[in-house]
């Protein structure tokens, strides 16, 4: 019984190396550029297969890319159309009064479209090629639109809370009062 | 879902108040009894429910500053009252012990306009009073009032009417009118009766009239148990009784000169006449004022007069033939002034009397003893002649009579029975001015006595001495004061110029001038400094509400009285006299108006001179002789100095002005004037009103009148503009059973605005007050139509530019106007009428600084004696009629009209105190927006802060300071621990890092 089959021998240094993954690669060596060629992504066969054959459909069809694109810019464009509805029954139901809540919410709704708009140029970005840039200024305006839209939808409610100087209340501070010209003494015994 | 304004406290805690019943109750307001009839309400389903107590809650927010009372904590602190009788007489004012448990007595009086009260002799305060001139006669005297120990009700007789109070709390016993009679004398029948009820005692009153008539009133009910008439035409002069006879004293003309004393003595119970008796005093009494004394319920009862000469004094004990005669020792070498004689009024006291004498410079008395029964009049001792005068008074413990001396320096007291002095005090307070009559309540213990005595000084103050020492002064001259105004010290004048020629300079000149001032004012600093910490502590221990007088509430108030004085109350301290000068050469004075700078008062009696007085000293600065007689005075006071202008009866200014201006007056024979100041000869316009009208009152606007918005906003948040013209008047005109009021341009004298009231009672009081763009008056209607109801009514007027909301009518936005030149619009009026439960006699309007906070329609209740401010939005004439407020109206704080306007426990500014005879309410500004002072002045005298929005701008007494600053300390001393344990950490992170 002393002599039973002996442990398997340890696997050889390559094979154990080959099952390890690599360390990680330090800072100095990431900044190592990749050999020409070499891609570090670990894909599996069928997306690399895809890969392979957008990569090579693409330089053949710009134009369908284009398209593509502008489609989704247009979709973009459109996003803030779906908010539209949303946020004005939010504002509708959060009530006129001044309070904590509604207050964060309007200060929501003037907060995105003005950002929005300032991002414009960047939103589009990536959808802007030679053979976009001229289609893309109608989306642009599109999209300025729509945030015009939603801003005037926070307008509107600011007014409904009346917060907008609109009324002729609003200006009584600043008009004053007739003054007589006359001066009367009174001595009404 | 919008969460309802955070008025749970309110609801939580309904309000505690003082009700004019003087118990305290909680007085659920009146948005409480609507919530709870909306909710009551099964006709609306739950969402609507929910949705009107949201409104009525808003409501209730937007209303709580207009619900604001006045604390029990602050009766007696934001107000004050001088509760006044008027000068007492000497006759009628005596120290009694009312039969109750205690042993105190009160201090009774009648006075000189016929009020009878009861003073605390303690502190001076009126236990009670009542008004007793109910006589149809309109110039009977100031009356008679008597009474005696042990009986528990005080009788008192003015003119024809004769009333009796019960002597504890001032209710009334019983009530007699004699009609076409006037009272004579009045006296309580002392009867050695051992069946006589001792809690009341019958009365003997003597009438005068065609006949004069003896009667004897039973002191349960006041009806007459017998009558004795004196058909003999002689003059009923006096009443007096003894313990088994009643005497009735004549006065019967001499066939050639002189009168002759008749005694009549009368059996008490019949009334038939026992006996008769003349006495010879035809060579020395020429009339009534000849007699210098009848006693009255003594135990020898006396008549007393003297020879023209006043050499000798002539005493007969009455019901005898026989006069004593007593020379008169003059060794002072003066004419003798005044002779009078002190006698007790108790019928055990001893029968000695004292007969007091007063030269022009000097004063002594002698005491008499009676013998009854020889009836002979000897002289005991007499009281040592001093410089100056001296008053005397009576009183007696059981049969001791003591006889108490005010001079000049000392209060002395001696026993009638030898000369020897019991007790003397120097005054502490030595007298200002002379006393006129003093009543004395004397206590000995032993050898000792302690005496107290109500002096009435010549002033009419009403000083109480209790051993020397000054306990109370009452002023009583202040009642029916004729004419008050606000007055400001000087102390702000000149800060004021300064400020001014900063406001003229240029903004370099201007600012240079305000850093030398600013230099200037660092001379102050060490002062400044010095004060700082007492400041600080007596900042932190008092709350703020007591210590206001940096903010203007402590202002004193210009009186002037009609005997000629002026007074200086002191609204900080509550109400208390700075000083009091006599002004007027004359007796008494009618003064019109008294005008205010800083530092100075000016009094303008109605014969056209002035007086100009220091506010702060009462030194008579300035003093112009009379000219013509006036009747109102019109302060010009364009920028600068003011000027004054006399207007006399007519209606015409004194003297014309040079400059712009018009005047408004009013003449004695109820027209209103209007006049360029530069011409006094032809008024610019008069109105008369129609014919078989009567003006009877004219108002303008106050004079400090600010508008803090120039339109009122409504729910949809557009504005109505108001019809705003500092030169109106508001005139009311009576017809037979009509009242007219016409609202007029003051400068052009156009007619704005008229109404007419049908059916109004004339003969009752129409008030009516006019400020901002509103007026409001009130009368007492009959009914015109079958439907209508008889009630006192309040109207209130609001004035427009326009019916339309955002419109300024046809002058727009023009910066002036002209009465002249432009064609003025008329204004757009909206009236609501309101039925209040009792009648308005004055009215006025609360005054702040700027005009922000709500104003407050002042009104005296005469019936009620009590002041009420009631808040103008329960007045707005914008109250829906007849359905609930919408959202915008309940938005904008309109409640639904009730016809009915109850007044509010909490609206009554004078809550327990019973303020009687208000003629007149002024109001002032202070430096706080939300606080107005109300002086009310007429007869009593009554002043208080009015806060119509709520003490906004004051921290309120629920306000710790302590609390704040323990919770500051407390947290710099966590910072002080924490911050080095905290910085610790901080660093061992970094290393475990």
């Amino acid at each position: 019984m002393a002599s039973g089959p002996l442990p398997p021998p340890p696997p050889p240094h390559w094979a154990v190396a080959m099952n390890t993954p690599m360390p990680r690669a330090s800072k100095a060596a990431n900044s190592i550029p990749n050999p020409p060629g070499f891609s570090s992504r670990k894909e599996s066969n069928k997306s690399r297969a895809q890969q392979q054959s957008q990569a090579a459909a693409a330089p053949q069809q710009p134009v369908e890319t284009d398209t593509l694109k502008l489609k989704k810019a247009w979709e973009i464009a459109l996003a803030p159309s779906k908010q539209l509805p949303m946020n004005g029954i939010m504002m509708y139901m959060s009530g006129n009064s001044l309070q904590i809540f509604s207050i964060m919410m309007v200060f929501m709704l003037f907060k995105g479209p003005i950002q929005g708009l300032i991002n414009t140029n960047s939103v589009f970005a990536k959808f802007e090629t030679d053979g976009t840039k001229g289609k893309l200024l109608g989306v642009k305006a599109l999209y300025v639109v729509m945030q015009f839209l939603l801003l005037a939808l926070g307008v509107w409610k600011v007014n409904a809370m009346g917060l907008l100087p609109t009324t002729r209340s609003d200006w009584l501070a600043w008009e004053s009062e007739r003054q007589p010209m006359e001066r009367v003494y009174f001595a009404l015994g | 879902m919008a969460s309802p304004p955070p008025v749970v406290p309110y609801t939580a805690a309904p309000q505690l108040d003082i009700t004019t019943a003087g118990s305290l109750s909680i007085h659920p307001h009146p948005c409480f009894l609507r919530q709870s009839s909306a909710s009551s309400n099964d006709q609306f389903p739950p969402e609507v429910i929910i949705m009107r107590l949201q409104a009525t809650l808003l409501w209730l927010a937007s209303c709580v500053p207009s619900a604001v009372a006045i604390y029990p904590d602050e009766v007696n602190h934001v107000d004050f009252h001088h509760a006044l009788l008027g000068v007492p007489t000497p006759e009628s004012t005596f120290f009694l012990r009312p039969p109750s448990s205690s042993n105190a007595s009160l201090l009774y009086t009648l006075s000189e306009d016929s009020l009878v009260g009861a003073i605390n002799p303690r502190d001076g305060s009126p236990l009670w009073r009542q008004n007793v001139s109910r006589s149809s006669q309109p110039d009977h005297g100031p009356g008679l009032l008597r009474a005696s120990d042990g009986v528990s009700s005080i009788v008192s007789a003015v003119g024809d009417y004769v009333s009796s109070w019960s002597a504890l709390d001032g209710k009334l016993v019983w009530e007699n009118w004699f009609v076409d009679e006037s009272l004579v004398d009045l006296e309580l029948l002392h009867l050695a009766d051992p069946h006589a009820v001792p809690a009341s005692k019958d009365t003997v009153a003597l009438f005068g009239g065609k006949a004069g008539v003896v009667r004897r009133l039973d002191g349960e009910s006041g009806d007459v148990k017998w009558e004795y008439k004196d058909e003999s035409g002689e003059t009923p002069f006096q009443v007096s009784s003894s313990s088994t006879e009643v005497f009735y004293i004549s006065l019967q003309s001499g066939l050639l000169k002189g009168t002759k004393v008749k005694v009549t003595s009368l059996d008490p119970v019949t009334g038939r006449q026992t006996r008769q008796v003349t006495l010879n005093s035809e060579s020395d009494v020429s009339g009534p004022e000849s007699i210098l004394f009848v006693g009255a319920n003594t135990a020898s009862p006396l008549i007393v007069w003297a020879d023209k000469s006043q050499k000798i004094l002539k005493v007969n004990v009455i019901g005898s033939k026989k006069v004593s005669s007593l020379n008169i020792e003059n060794t002072s070498g003066q004419e003798i002034r005044s002779v009078v004689i002190h006698a007790p009024h108790q019928l055990n006291s001893l029968p000695h009397f004292l007969v007091h004498y007063q030269t022009e410079s000097s004063s002594w008395a002698e005491v008499y003893h009676v013998d009854l029964n020889t009836e002979a009049v000897t002289k005991a001792y007499s009281l040592p002649r001093v410089q100056g005068w001296s008053v005397f008074a009576t009183s007696n413990k059981d049969a001791n009579v003591f006889f108490t001396r005010i001079t000049e320096a000392e209060l002395t007291v001696v026993s009638s029975a030898s000369h020897g002095i019991l007790g003397r005090w120097p005054l502490q307070t030595p007298p200002k001015e002379r006393f006129l009559h003093a009543v004395a309540e004397v206590v000995a213990k032993g050898e000792s006595v302690a005496v107290r005595s109500a002096a009435v000084l010549e002033s009419g103050d009403w000083q109480l001495i209790r051993n020397g020492q000054n306990e109370w002064t009452r002023y009583e001259a202040l009642a029916g004061a004729q004419a008050a105004s606000w007055a400001e010290a000087d102390t702000q004048e000149d800060l004021a110029h300064q400020l001014q020629v900063e406001g003229h300079e240029s903004i370099y000149g201007a600012y240079v001038h305000r850093v030398k001032r600013h230099v200037k004012d660092l001379e102050h600093l060490p002062e400044w400094l010095k004060e700082l910490p007492k400041r600080i502590l007596t900042s932190i221990l008092s709350d703020e509400v007591s210590n206001l007088d940096g903010f203007g509430v402590s202002k004193t108030v210009i009186v002037a009285t009609r005997n000629g004085r002026v007074y200086a109350l002191d609204s900080g301290k509550h109400g208390a006299v700075s000083w009091s000068v006599k002004v007027s050469q004359g007796e008494t004075w009618d003064v019109k108006a008294i005008i205010t700078q800083p530092g100075y008062a000016t009094v303008y009696p109605d014969d056209g001179s002035s007086v100009t007085l220091n506010v702060t000293s009462g030194g008579i600065v300035k003093r112009t002789s009379a000219t013509t007689k006036i009747r109102s005075v019109a302060v010009v006071s364009d920028d600068g100095t003011p000027s004054t202008i006399g207007i006399n009866g007519k209606g015409a200014p004194l003297e014309p002005l040079s400059g712009p201006g018009f005047f408004v007056t009013s003449s004695d024979d109820g027209r209103v004037l209007g006049w360029a100041a530069s011409n006094n000869k032809v008024p610019v316009w008069e109105f008369a009103p129609a014919p078989g009208q009567k003006i009877v009152r004219a108002v303008a606007r106050p004079s400090h009148d600010p508008v803090a918005s120039i339109g009122k906003v409504l729910g949809d948040r557009s504005v109505l503009y108001k019809y705003l013209n500092p030169n109106l008047v508001l005139v009311t005109a009576v017809g037979d059973s009509s009242a007219t009021f016409y609202l007029l341009d003051a400068v052009s004298g156009n007619l704005l605005y008229t109404t007419t009231q049908e059916g109004v009672d004339t003969t009752q009081p129409i008030a009516s007050t006019i400020s901002e763009n509103w007026f409001a008056y009130s009368f007492l209607a009959h009914p015109v139509h079958p439907s209508d109801a008889m009630g006192y009514q309040l109207v209130i007027s609001e004035l427009y530019e326009s019916p339309i909301p955002n419109d300024r009518g046809p002058l727009g936005a023009a910066a002036n106007f002209s009465s002249i030149h432009d064609l003025l619009p008329l204004p757009h009026v909206i009236s609501q009428a309101f039925v209040i439960p009792e009648p308005i006699s004055h009215m006025g309007v609360t005054e702040t600084r700027q005009g922000i906070t709500i104003r407050q329609l002042l009104c005296y209740l005469p019936s009620t004696n009590s002041l009420v401010g009631i808040p103008r939005p329960f007045l707005d004439p914008r109250r829906p009629v007849d359905r609930d407020p919408t959202a915008n109206e309940a938005e904008e704080g309109l409640i639904r009209y009730s016809p009915y306007l109850e007044f509010d426990g909490k609206w009554y500014l004078s809550h327990v105190r019973d303020v009687i005879g208000i003629s007149n309410i002024l109001s002032s500004p202070t430096l706080l927006e939300s606080t107005s002072l109300v002086f009310a002045f007429g007869w009593d005298i009554f002043g208080t802060r009015a806060t119509p929005s709520q003490a906004f701008d004051i921290l309120g007494k629920g306000f710790s300071k302590l609390q704040l600053l323990a919770t500051v300390v407390a947290l710099g001393v966590g910072v002080v621990f924490l911050a080095p344990m905290v910085r610790r950490k901080q660093v061992n992170m970094i290393w475990n890092a």
